[in-house]
Formats: structure tokens, sequence, C-alpha cells
């Protein structure tokens, strides 16, 4: 016996009402380690504890190489022979950063902890032996039998026992875990209905001893392999059975379930997955900055050391003062001491608080993506919002935008406004609309933008059977739920085609009013009918068509059919009769940029039903690949169908669309449109959102790939006749348009991915129709591939998240199609015309801010650090530091951190009106003109240059007085800080009161702090006296000097 | 209830959240920056001339006394068998060297910027804490203990190398010598002779056996405590010349004060005549090729002679002047080749 449960993958074992038996395995953890089965329903998203959080912290800290170099910094100090300067000099910085960033994941976690207490304090009904008690959600156990009432969230797994609903169905809400708002129904086995329903159902509860057997805990949210065992017999249990933990419990008074997966178990903490970190271009060539920044300390220290080990050969032996000091040790020794001396004297050009500072502005520029209100969308309630914080500066570099249609482009609010039946075209697309008179029908809720009385008339005469067939079809084949309120049914769908489709057929007078699994109530100009559904054949993006099976109250057998016009239009029979209007019915539709459906029937006969339906069964029971089977035969049923109708839906455009449109493609960026419409309907959609200008040509089909097919294009010389007549287009103005076939076809040849992305960049625009969600992603990933721009996905819908999370930045409209897009998203909008603000004026300050920011960051630390080559040609390569030790400590941290932060906060090199008005500023960003090599090459050299001038003036100067050591350094320390000062000043263009503020704060800083640092009563702890001023009359003039060179 | 927590979603409309703080903008156009260079650089180009006429008038007199060739004055001194060796470096003034004239002496190649050298030392030791003159910090080593392991006071390299030529001016009035009366008080920085170092309490009255158990570094002639026997506030570790010298330079040549010309005859400065220099001669350079000097200068405002200072200011200011006058010139192509744009 357990032999086979183990072959059918079922080990987890659930006693119903033995808590004893679940206590004894509970599991347990103590640091890193758990041992037990069990998880208890206690939601520990936190990761520390008081006594975990500083080793756990600073072992996640130090898996940053930053802070990995500097701690090694930090314990190289430590070692006498080398020390250069004290340790607290590094340590100090390190410490602080150390502590900002500790105290940020600190905030955080006690966030999460809150969070987590407010869910595990959450009530919940569980039965005992006294009947149902209220406890909270943490104490729920496996193998408890819980009571949830209607719109309770659901605290654990349960398997659904029985419900207060017939047959025990129960409705739930599963929009916190796909994001799909449509209701759906679970039901309990029947012999749990039957048995433990009743009059006395606490005490049938308190009695049930089933016991469950289940897959190990996983986080596949569709499907679950179980069986209960009970009273001797073996009951299959699947993911129907399955109320599953944060879903909601809906339009069903009570259900009772049994916990299976508990806490860290169940099924969407499971699926909690880590977030993949993407990092940002900039970043990428930051990281590889500070590697060469690295290398070039260590090669020069490995030049000082040589210069120290000649030194010490050379000259020292004949000082006694000095040589006697090296303790009779080799020059290559003293070489090697030296090395490592100078790695500590130039480790502060490593810029280590950057990291920090990175973040803490990333953060804040993802705050103000938060605050703006021009980005905040009064109708849902939902401002904009930045899931991922790493990414702003990228915004400012996008290239490709590549943007999904349906409720992106579109407002996905569906209308439908015309129809095709029998040969007429119903409905008008005119914009004024005399509302239909629909008084006659009492279930009539308004909202219909359909208008053509000859239609209403037809219905009501009963003079036109095929009407009837169509709107019955349209009331049948869906999977709609009703829930009725004010007497009225209110549908929800999961798709909105279908919403739209059904409540048109409501207005129109064929009433959808209920359904249960096996039936389906309409009622039909106001006579109710009962149809007995038989089989749902329902829809997946690759069928793209869904049909119901149902017997009619007649006793025939009928299957309706709904489904994108070339799939069903193929399952047609043969020679049907309207086939001409009907494709020139489809073009008309499709060049009022309308969603076409066609909608079919046939009907069965008897016999096919009762085989088909065995081979269903068959397929049920069967393991192996169930899709591709189910494919097959649902392959079968579809097909001899008769043409009903087609309907026409509109999605009108969103506000702003092709305003924003032109604005980003004035702006530089490529958009392009994937859409999974028709060409014709995706070609009008772009006239229509200025996607492409009405005197644009367009490359599609035959044309594109005799381009595709010709030489290269980079070969210009000896071009084919196309290509020149293709070039005169591209010149004038061109879109290519593919479709999702040829666009499979392109991605099997890798060079033509190349050509097909070369040839884009030459045209206004790129349309791909008709394709999949993979091919999508396909289409990115080209992108990404042959192109070296940034570029950014943006999309509403389940189908767009392949595409999103492929693209360098993912942006997902709050959109009607639940929030799966926004889940996956690393930005997230409420409307399209927000990118325009999105981009251009956050995403350009961003990168903007980002740029001068990391660029004063090298330039601060690198002259900075620069100095102390300079001072080692005079002093024997002895890595003698140039800075007192606590300015080193205090410079990056204190004296010049605070305005180039307010800058990264503030700064804005146009006001935002003038980035929306002259778009093209935002090519900088995108040709990343402000940090590239050769930007950062120039900023290196210009700190080698000012560290030379840092050095050389103040010497040159004090050379002439009776110069001592310390006053050169009060000398150079000052100048560094007035020059580096002096350098964000000239930076900022924005002067608010904070950047002046800091800046006043740091100089003041540095004055108090170096004249406190040189007191006499400071002393007596650290020997580091000396008199500040006499040195500054000197080091007044010295920077003044240096700022009229750093201006020139 | 419901409307409230709408109302929260809505992002704060302050210039905070909004970035519409109230700002200011400077446009650096062509009219604030061409103006703005010439005042820079004329500016500069005043202090420079300023600084550079000033720097002409100080009067530096340098005098390299190490004895390198055969005919100098103290080349009999440089050989090492010579133990204490005097001699006279003489020269005449033509004009008088107005006062307050500084004695300095300089050393040349000298690395007293060596790191090692630099933090060889014990600043304890130097506060008078005669818990440290038993065991001096691990720092001093090897000049910490002599041979005999006697602790060293004041131990470490700078200490030890200490400068110890001595000087004497002389004016040569009709052949007969008038000592010129040298200033020593004062030559050292206020916060080292007062706060930094300190010298320890004496014990039964006596500032000598404070040190008892010391021993005096190896190449002194004499301990700290008998630096200066006549003057008790310059003795041991208070001793000016010994505070000059612990303040150690940063580059390998440097001078150092070594009195001041202030009293009697010559508070004005040292007139025109003959004058005549005794070195007592104790200090080895020639070993690693470095050179003594002993200069005299006066100071003005901007300190002692410095032409570089007056010629980097002179340097900068015109180049702040050549550059507005291109960007004119620039400006004004521009602006004569489009007007529109202007």
């Amino acid at each position: 016996m357990a032999n086979s449960k183990k072959e059918r993958g079922v080990k987890w074992e659930v006693r119903a009402n033995d808590r004893y038996f679940h206590q004894s395995c509970r599991r347990k953890s103590f640091l890193c380690f758990r041992w037990g089965r069990y998880a208890d329903n206690v939601v520990r998203s936190y990761k520390y504890t008081p006594l975990t959080f500083l080793p756990l912290n600073l072992y996640e800290q130090f898996q940053r190489a930053a802070n990995l170099f500097f701690l090694l910094i930090v314990i190289l100090q430590c070692v006498p022979i080398i020390a250069t300067i004290p340790w607290y000099s590094t340590m100090l910085p390190l410490l602080f950063v150390l502590l900002v960033r500790g105290c940020k994941d600190l905030a955080t976690d006690l966030g999460r902890r809150r969070s987590d207490g407010q869910i595990n304090r959450r009530p919940c009904d569980i039965l005992t032996p006294e009947g149902f008690k209220t406890v909270k959600w943490k104490d729920v156990r496996v193998g408890d039998i819980l009571q949830v009432h209607k719109d309770q969230v659901i605290p654990a797994d349960l398997l659904l026992l029985c419900s207060t609903e017939p047959h025990s169905l129960c409705y739930v809400e599963t929009a916190d875990i796909d994001g799909e708002t449509n209701l759906k129904f679970r039901q309990a086995l029947s012999v749990t209905h039957t048995e433990l329903n009743g009059d006395s159902v606490k005490q049938n509860l308190a009695t049930f001893n089933g016991i469950v057997w289940g897959e190990e805990p996983n986080g596949n949210l569709h499907s679950f392999k179980g069986e209960l065992h009970w009273k001797g017999e073996r009951h299959h249990l699947d993911t129907d059975h399955l109320l599953l933990r944060g879903t909601v419990l809906r339009n069903t008074d009570k259900a009772y379930g049994l916990a299976i997966y508990t806490g860290s178990d169940s099924k969407i903490l499971q699926n909690c997955g880590k977030l993949k970190l993407k990092n940002t271009q900039v970043e990428i060539l930051l990281n590889k900055t500070v590697l060469v920044i690295l290398l070039f300390m260590i090669t020069t220290a490995i030049l000082l050391a040589v210069g120290a080990g000649l030194f010490e050969q050379r000259v020292s032996p004949q000082y006694d003062v000095v040589s006697v000091l090296q303790r009779d040790s080799s020059p290559a020794y003293l070489g090697f001491l030296t090395f490592w001396g100078y790695i500590i004297l130039l480790s502060p050009s490593m810029p280590m608080s950057l990291y920090i500072t990175f973040e803490v502005i990333h953060m804040m520029h993802c705050l103000l993506i938060g605050w703006d209100v021009e980005m905040y969308w009064e109708d849902n309630n939902s401002p904009a919002q930045a899931r991922t914080t790493t990414l702003n500066e990228e915004l400012g570099q996008v290239g490709h935008l590549l943007s999904d249609k349906t409720g992106t482009l579109t407002q996905n609010r569906l209308l439908f406004r015309q129809c095709f039946i029998a040969g007429h075209i119903y409905g008008d697309m005119s914009k004024e609309l005399k509302p239909l008179d629909l008084s006659w029908n009492r279930f009539s809720c308004g909202g219909l933008k359909f208008s053509d009385q000859r239609l209403v008339d037809k219905l009501r005469e009963r003079s036109s059977p095929e009407c009837q067939e169509f709107f019955t079809a349209l009331a049948l084949c869906h999977t709609v739920m009703s829930e009725w309120r004010d007497g009225l049914p209110h549908y929800q769908a999961a798709s909105p085609d279908e919403e739209a489709l059904v409540c048109a057929a409501r207005e129109l007078g064929w009433v959808f009013l209920s359904r249960t699994r096996e039936t389906l109530t309409l009622s039909e100009m106001g006579l109710t009918r009962n149809y007995q559904l038989l089989a749902l054949l329902d829809f997946t993006s690759k069928r793209r068509r869904m049909s119901v099976l149902v017997r009619d109250p007649g006793g025939q057998l009928k299957l309706y059919c709904k489904g994108a016009d070339i799939v069903v239009l193929e399952r047609l029979q043969r020679d049907g009769p309207l086939q001409e209007s009907t494709e020139r019915a489809l073009e008309l539709f499709a060049q009022g940029c309308l969603r076409t459906l066609c909608v079919a029937v046939r009907s069965v006969p008897e016999a096919l039903w009762t085989e088909w339906s065995r081979t269903l069964s068959q397929v049920g029971t069967s393991t192996g690949d169930q899709e591709t089977a189910l494919e097959e035969i649902y392959d079968q049923m579809e097909k001899d169908l008769t043409l009903l109708g087609v309907t026409a839906i509109e999605d009108r455009l969103q506000e702003g669309v092709p305003e924003t449109i032109a604005t980003l493609r004035r702006a530089g960026l490529k958009v392009w449109v994937l859409t999974g419409d028709k060409t014709e309907t995706a070609v009008n959609v772009g006239y229509a959102c200025k996607l492409m200008d009405p005197d644009t040509t367009l490359i599609q089909g035959e044309e594109l790939r005799q381009l595709l097919e010709s030489p290269s294009p980079e070969v210009k010389s000896k071009e084919p006749e196309v290509w020149i007549t293709s070039r005169k287009a591209v010149k004038s103005k061109a879109a290519l348009v593919i479709s999702g076939p040829e666009l499979a076809e392109l991605t099997r040849e890798p060079e033509w991915g190349a050509k097909f992305v070369a040839l884009s960049d030459q045209c206004q625009s790129v349309l791909c129709c008709r394709v999949t969600p993979a091919q999508k992603a396909e289409v990115v990933e080209m992108v990404r591939k042959y192109s070296t721009s940034i570029t950014m996905a943006i999309g509403d819908g389940a189908n767009d998240v392949n595409m999103i999370k492929t693209a360098h930045i993912g942006v997902g409209l709050c959109g009607v199609e639940g929030s799966q897009a926004v889940q996956n998203a690393d930005f997230a909008l409420a409307q399209f015309s927000f990118l325009r603000r999105l981009l251009l004026v956050h995403g350009h300050w961003s990168y903007y801010r980002i740029c001068i920011l990391l660029r004063y960051f090298l330039y601060k630390t690198t002259a900075f650090a620069l100095v102390h080559i300079w001072y080692s040609f005079y002093n024997g390569f002895s890595a003698q530091p140039m800075y007192e030790s606590w300015f080193i400590s205090l410079y990056t941290t204190l004296y010049t951190s605070l305005p180039i932060q307010c800058m990264g906060f503030f700064e804005q090199d146009v006001s935002d009106k003038s980035c929306l008005c002259w778009p093209e500023i935002y090519s900088i960003g995108q040709k990343k003109q402000l940090f590239n090599p050769l930007v950062l090459a120039i900023t290196l050299l210009y700190s080698v240059y000012t560290s030379i001038i840092l050095f050389f003036i103040p010497m040159g100067i004090l050379q002439y007085f009776a110069l001592d050591y310390q006053t050169l350094a009060v000398t150079i320390q000052t100048s560094v800080v007035l020059t580096m000062t002096v350098e964000v000043i000239l930076h900022t263009k924005f002067w608010t009161k904070y950047s002046v503020a800091a800046v006043v704060f740091s100089l003041v800083a540095f004055f108090l702090s170096t004249l406190a640092l040189h007191s006499a009563r400071l002393f007596t702890a650290s020997p580091k006296d000396y008199f500040f001023l006499g040195a500054s009359p000197n080091a007044y003039s010295t920077p003044e000097i240096w700022l009229t060179i750093c201006v020139t | 209830m419901k409307n409230e927590e709408e109302a929260s979603e809505r992002p704060d409309n302050t210039a905070f959240t909004q970035q519409q703080l109230p700002a200011w903008q400077p446009v650096l156009s062509a009219g604030i920056i061409i103006p703005g260079f010439l005042i820079i650089g004329l500016a500069f180009l005043g202090i420079g001339i300023a600084l550079f006429l000033t720097s002409q008038t100080i009067q530096v007199l340098e005098m390299d006394y190490t004895g390198v060739e055969k005919d100098s004055p103290c080349f009999r001194c440089t050989s090492p068998s010579n133990q204490t060796c005097t001699c006279e470096v003489t020269f005449s003034l033509s004009t008088l060297f107005t006062g307050p004239v500084f004695f300095y002496y300089g050393l040349s190649n000298y690395f007293q910027n060596f790191r090692k050298y630099g933090v060889s030392k014990d600043d304890y030791q130097l506060t008078g804490d005669t818990q440290y003159f038993k065991s001096p910090r691990d720092v001093c080593f090897p000049y910490a203990h002599d041979s005999k392991n006697n602790p060293i006071v004041p131990c470490g390299a700078i200490a030890s190398s200490m400068f110890n030529d001595t000087f004497e001016l002389y004016q040569i009035i009709n052949g007969t010598k008038k000592k010129v009366p040298l200033d020593g008080k004062g030559i050292s920085w206020w916060t080292d002779y007062n706060i930094k170092y300190r010298n320890p309490l004496p014990v039964n009255g006596s500032f000598a056996s404070a040190f008892d158990g010391t021993v005096k570094p190896i190449n002194w002639p004499k301990a700290a405590y008998e630096l200066d026997l006549t003057d008790p506030n310059n003795n041991g570790f208070l001793n000016q010349d010994f505070l000059v010298w612990m303040r150690r330079a940063a580059l390998p040549q440097f001078r150092k004060l070594y009195r001041r010309i202030t009293e009697g005859d010559y508070a004005t400065g040292l007139p025109a005549g003959n004058y005549s220099l005794t070195v007592y001669y104790n200090y080895p350079v020639l070993s690693f090729d470095g050179r003594k000097k002993v200069v005299f200068s006066n100071v003005s405002w901007m300190g002692g002679k410095n032409d570089f200072l007056g010629i980097a200011y002179l340097v900068v200011g015109s180049l702040c002047v050549v550059m507005s006058v291109v960007m004119l010139i620039v400006y004004a192509k521009f602006k004569f080749s489009d007007d529109d744009d202007a």
C-alpha cells in the first residue's frame, strides 16, 4: 500500500480531526536548522530575528564585493608593519555604510514583520470538540476543519468538504493568486457532500476521520493530486476540490474544509519565488570601471612598491636614521610591505559609499515616481508604482518600446458595436448614437453602444431564426459567472470580450441567468429555458476558440463555437453560402478597428456524442500529456461548423495615446506594437494612434521577405532593385508589418533577425500581428540581441507577462485583465499616456542625475586618492599618507556626501515641461552620452589632472616657507574639499533650499570638525594636534587658484 | 471609509513630492560668463601683481655651508674624524637688510617625511608622562632602548636625528666682531609649546631626576634636561629648537626657523657691512648627499619670498582673461551668423 502511494506520488498524509498526530511532527526551526514535517500556519516573510539579525545581515552585506574589499583593507590595517593609516580611517566609512544599509534592511524587515503579524492575527473559525471557535490564522494546524464565511479570505489550503450551496459548490475569487477577477467554482466530492451535509453539519464534521494522501507541498497552483481514504474507500482528489490560501470565498454562505497545507507549505507561499534582479547597463559599466580602478590601483601600488624597493636599496642605506628603522629587511620584502601599505592608502579611490548612495537615490527616484500626481489615475485610484528599485536610470535610455495593443493602447473596455448575421451587417459606427428603446426588456441594465432598430425588430418579431441562434450562442458559449444584485444579473468574466458579448445578448433579450456545473439557464425574450451543459471546450491562447456542447430543452445536441476568425473559418462546412460576404464584413470591421469573433454552431448526433465523451473520459483518467490529447479530441468535435455570424467589438483607444506615441517617436524611440489581432485591425489602430503617418508605406509580406533575402542591408552598393525601391520608401516613410507565422520563420533564421532589426531601425515603426505570447517574448529577445538599445515592454494582460519579463524594463498597466502583468513588471502605470511622463521626465532626470552622480563620485574619490601617488615621489615611496587620518575617514561620509546626494535628489537640467515639449532631449540617454567609456576616461583623466594640481600647486607655493608636513596636509585637505564642493556647485543647475543647505552644511562641517579635531581638548585622546589657523592663509590662496583652473 | 482609503492612494500634492520645489536655476549665458571670467581674471591678475611685487621687495640671503668644495670655509669640518669643528662663513651686505630678519637653517635631500621616520616618536612620552619613560612605545624601535636596554628619552628616530649645528652671527666693524643677538623665543608653534609637549614634573625639586633611569638619544651630546640650562622654560621637551625639529617637514628639501633678529641695534634689520657666521659644525649630511644651508630672510604680509604664488595667480588670471576674449570672439561670431537664435 505504502509502495503504491509512493508510485502515485502521494506521500503527504493528513488525518482529519487528529491534532495530536500532526502536532508531533510540527516543523520547528532554530537558526538555520529545520526539522519536522508540517509547517504551522504562521507566515514568516521576515528574514531576521533579534538573534540572527547581526550575523545574517552582515553575511548578506559582505557578499557585496565592495564591502568585502574594504573589510580586507581594515584587516590589513590591523597588521602593524603595513598599517599606513590607523584602522579607524577605513573602518568608520565602512561602519557607516554597513549601518545605513543595516538600518534600511531592518526597517523593511520590521515592515514585513508587521504585515505578517496582521495576516497571522486574522480570525477564522476552527472546529473543536465544543463546536466552532474563532481563533487566529496562526493557530490553524494541518488536519483542522475550518468554517469559512462568505467574503472571507481562506487561511490555508483546504480540501473542500461541503458547503451550504447545492452540490457543495462554492465560488472563489482568485485575484490575489493569478490576478483574474472572475469567479471560479470549486466543488466538494459528492461523497463528502452527501455524508456530511445536513442538519447536523457540526457533528458530522467532528466525527469525520478521513485520511488525505496528497503530494508533497509544491508551488504548482493549477494541479493537485491526492486521494481521500474514508470509510474504506478511495476517492480521487484534484485541484477542483481545493480552496487555496489567499483566495476569497464569494457567493457562498459557508464552506467547510480540511486544512491540508498550512503556512509555508501552502501553494501560494511555495509560489513566492525570488525576484530576479536586473542590472542596468550603467551599473554594469560602473562595475567595470570600479574593476579598472582596482586594477589601476594594484598596478600603481606595485610600481610604487618597486620604487620603494629601489629606494631601500639605493638611497636608504646611506641614511643611518632611516635604514636602521627597517630592521635589516631585504629591499624586496620592504617593497612587498609597501605594496600593501599603498593598497591601503589608495583604497579610498574605490567608491565604497557610492553603492549605498546609488541605492538611496534609486529608492528616492522610485518614491518620486510613485508620488507624481500627474501619473495618478483617478478612475481606478492607482498611482504609478516602481516595483523594482534598480532600473531608474534605464528609463532614460529606452530605445525600443514594445507595446501590447489590447488594453495597453486601447482601453480594453469593450463595446459591442456591430454584428454580421446571415449576410447583413447590423449596427453603425457613427459617433452619436440614438439609444435603443429597450424598455421591453426587464433585464436591461443599459450600457449598450449598439443601435440598429432592424435587428431589435427582427428579434422581437422572431422573424429571423439565424439571429435567434446567434444570440443563443452568445448567451451560452462563455465562462461568465452571474451574480444577482437588485434583481439584475451582473456578470463576472475572465475576459472583457466575453463580458461584452454576454451583456449585449442580455440587452437584446437573450439573458444568461445562471449556471450550475451541469446546466445553463437563459431567458430568451422573457422565456426561461434550461440547457444541459455536456462539455466545455475551454479557451486557450493556442486554440484561440472555445465551445460549449449543450443539450437544448428540445433534447437536441448542439455545439456552439466562438473564436478568432481564422480558426473558426477553417473549421466551417465546405461551400458555406456566405463566404464572400463574410470576408467582406470581416474586412470592413477590421478597417473600423473592431475586434472580430466568429460564432458558429454544429448539430451533434447523439451517437457521436456518446463516442466522443467516452474518449474524453479515457483521456481524463489516463496519465501522460493530457493537454495535447485533449486538444486533439476537441479538434474532432469542433469541425463541420455552420457560421452563425460575426461579432465586432470596439476597443477604444486610451486617452492621449496618439499624442504619447507621437511624442515618444519624436524622442527617438522605436515603437513596436505586438498584437494578437489581425493585420488589418492592427494597421488601422496603428494609423489611429499615430504610430504611422497617413502617407507611410507599409512593407509587408512578400516585399519584406524579398528585402530580407536580399544581401545584407549594409552592402548597399550591389543591392538588387527591391532594396533600392524600398530604400526610397525607407527614406520617405515606411513601417514594417509582419505577422505571427512570418515571424516564426524569421526567428528560425538568425541572420534574418539581425537584418530585420537593422531594417526596422530605418523605418518608422514595426507592427507584429497575430503573435502569440511566446512570440512576443521572442521578438523582445531578438531586439535585445541585435540592437544595443534598451528595450522596454509594456502590456497589461497575462499574455504579456513573458514579454515584460524578457525586456530590460517591463511596464505593466493596471488594466481590466487582472494584475498579472503588474505583478511581473518593474513599473506599474494606470494609463499608457503616463509612459510619456515616466520616460521623458522621470527617466530623463534619473539618467541625468545618476550619471552626474557617478561621474562625480569617481572623480571625487580618485582625485582624492591619487594625491598620494604624487606625494610618494617626495617621501621615498614610504607610503606616507598625505592627509590626516580623520580626514580620510570623514571625507566620503561627511564632507562631500550631502551636496551630491541632494543633487541626486533634486537636480533638473530641464524642467518637466520642457522635457515633454522637446522630447529630443531624451536622445542623450539613448545614445548614452552622459555615461560611456569615453566620458568615464575623461572623468578619470580629469581627476588625475585635478590631483596633480591639488598637490603641486600647494607644494610649489609652500616650499618657500618653513613648511611642515601638517600644514601641507591641511592645505591640501582644504583644497580638496573646496574643489569638490565647487565642482558640485558648478554641476548643480537647480538650486533648491536643500542643495544650498547641503553645501553650506558640508563646508561648515568640514571647518568645524577640522578645528575640533585639532583642538587641544581632543589631543589627550588622540595625539593629532596641530594648529589649523597657521595654515589657513595659505590654504586660502591655493583653492582659489584651483577654482579658476577648474572653471577654465 | 472607502472614500478615505481612496484618498490615501492619491499622492500628496506638495512641492517636494512633485519635484516642483522653488529653485534658482542660474543660466550660464554668455552675458554672464564672459564678464565673469574677465572679472575673475582681472582680480587674479591684480592679486598676482601685488603678490609678485611684494615678493620682489623681500630680501633673501641663502648660503650653503656644507663644505663640499675644497675652498669652502667648512670643508675641513666634513671629514668624519673631526668631532668638534667650527668654521666661519663670511658675507657682506651692501644695503640694509630690513628687519625683522628671520634666520633659517635648511637641509636638502633629507627625508623627514619618510613614513616610518615620521611615526617614530612617542607622543605620550613627550607629554611628560613618566610612565612612558620606562617603557617607550614600540613605534620608537630601534630608538627605544640603547644597547644596555635602558630606555631612551626622548625616544624615536626624529628626536634621535635632531639637528645640532649651532650658529653665532657677528658683524665685523672695523675688524672687531660685534655679536648680533639672536632671539630664539617663540620660534615654535604656540600649540606645540603650550599643549602638545610637556615636561615631566620635577621629582624632589629636581628636573633632571625626573629623567632618572633613562638615557639620552645616542647621537645627542647632552640629555634632554640639559638642552638649555640657563632657561628652565626652554629646557627639556620645551626647548624651541627641539620643538622646531620635531615638527617634521613635508618635503625632502626644507628649511626650519632657527632664530629671529629682533633685538638691540639690529631690531630694524642688518645694516650694510661685513658679517661673519660662526658655525659649530656637528651634523653629518654628506653620507646621503645632503646639503646644509643658512637662510636670512625678511617677511611681508604674504609671508616669505614667494615668486611662485604670484606667478600662479598671474598665470591663472591671464588664462581667464584670454578665455574670456576667446569666448567673446566665438560668441560674436555666433551672434552675427544666426541672429534669430539669439
